[in-house]
């Protein structure tokens, strides 16, 4: 066959035949490994979610049988109540953070806000989610403390402009973290500061602090990625979804701040950080 | 009086289990890992384990995955004490994880959706009391 003069500059040079079912055999099975290894990965993500909702879901359907126990006295039929309430108060947050997500990623291709930002005392926002927080710590006698003296140094009466319900979702899975994966009888420390990020500038940081499980260094970056575990976390607690610091970082992209992590030994800091134009 | 060892991370489950155990003359004892498991098994008599299968395997065992614990802790207990009736109370959601078990002398029961009375009922049977053992998986 002829090829016309102005087609000839884009053919390419021929490989054999062979050469070229070779390259896409290879191809081919590269694209299946990978395609396997994402199944798998959605796979054990829809199973840990399932778990995740299965489990409080199982308890109180328990704990409202043993309630129809006329054998059951009257103080345990108290306590199963205060479980009933936990395990609906667990499964809140979980539906909420699945909501959340989709909410954002929705947020995120758009690049604003579902809901219109708002200034907001954020210290009174972190009392009252260490209040949320605090029975859940004290089954461990674990405390959680704000340290207030910090924020009023650090915002001097200023407010933060912010989505208050995404910020209250961020800082609620930092501190669900803090309360499972640290030590009994340990304190959790909720402080502010400022200081100045790369790319950001100068910054408001919100820091919850905790000391526990150990956090290995090559998985910081990791930990923010979606369904992701660290290996320490799994070994202690089994079962989770791995989307709570993934959504904290996803809403700290949409207030153009930014989500960090300092660990030293057993020690955590998770960081949220505004950017100070923020404060208002 | 039996005693029934809980081995489970989640504790917050074994509460309703207790509480209509513990009138009928059972003794309840609770460990969140397979370590704390094996040792109080060294120091009690116990009946009927009542096990999980995702949990920590605790400081003995640092190289077991937690994923898998339970079923290192059944293979365990069934080599090392063929005494002790198992029931297996789990929320695996992987049918090929869970076959396995069907093979081997114990109860598997799916935690939470299988009835309170149902698992009771298997309990008391694991432990010797009311009938004939019946192995059930559901």
């Amino acid at each position: 066959m002829r090829i016309p003069n102005d087609h000839k500059a884009t053919i390419q040079p021929q490989r054999s035949s062979g050469e070229e079912v070779a390259r896409l055999t290879a191809e081919n099975s590269a694209l299946k490994v990978e395609l396997s290894e994402a199944r798998k990965s959605n796979q054990q993500y829809l199973q840990n979610v399932a778990h995740q909702l299965t489990a409080p879901l199982g308890a109180i359907k328990w704990s409202i049988e043993a309630l129809k126990d006329p054998e059951v006295s009257l103080s345990r039929k108290s306590k199963l109540l205060s479980s009933i309430y936990s395990q609906a108060t667990i499964l809140v947050h979980l539906i909420k953070n699945f909501a959340l997500m989709s909410n954002l990623e929705a947020d995120l291709e758009l690049g604003q806000f579902r809901e219109r930002p708002e200034p907001v005392d954020i210290l009174r926002l972190c009392i009252n989610l260490a209040n949320d927080f605090q029975p859940q710590a004290a089954e461990n006698e674990k405390k959680i403390v704000v340290d207030e003296d910090s924020f009023a140094g650090t915002l001097q009466g200023k407010k933060v402009q912010m989505v208050k319900n995404l910020v209250a979702q961020a800082l609620s899975n930092l501190l669900e973290n803090a309360v499972k994966y640290s030590d009994s009888r340990s304190t959790i420390v909720i402080s502010a500061e400022q200081a100045t990020v790369d790319k950001i500038g100068d910054t408001l940081v919100i820091s919850v602090r905790s000391t526990g499980l150990p956090i290995k260094t090559d998985e910081n970056e990791q930990l923010f990625k979606r369904g992701f575990r660290g290996s320490t976390a799994k070994q202690k607690v089994p079962a989770g979804t791995g989307i709570g610091l993934y959504l904290a970082k996803r809403v700290m992209v949409l207030h153009q701040g930014a989500i960090g992590l300092k660990t030293t030994g057993r020690d955590s800091r998770f960081k949220l950080m505004f950017p100070l134009s923020r404060l208002v | 009086m039996k005693t029934i060892l809980f081995v489970d991370d989640e504790p917050w489950f074994h509460e309703s289990l207790r509480y209509a155990l513990e009138p009928k003359g059972y003794e309840c004892l609770f460990a969140t890992d397979m370590t704390t498991a094996l040792d109080l098994l060294d120091t009690h008599e116990v009946a009927v384990v009542v096990t999980d299968i995702m949990m920590p395997a605790g400081t003995k065992f640092p190289n077991i995955d937690s994923q898998e614990t339970g079923f290192h802790l059944i293979r365990k207990l069934q080599s090392e004490r063929p005494q002790i009736a198992i029931v297996c109370l789990s929320v695996i959601g992987d049918e090929s994880k869970i076959r396995p078990l069907r093979t081997l002398r114990l109860d598997y029961l799916r935690k939470g959706e299988v009835p309170l009375a149902t698992v009771i009922q298997t309990i008391e049977r694991a432990a010797g009391d009311g009938g004939e053992r019946v192995w059930r998986f559901s």
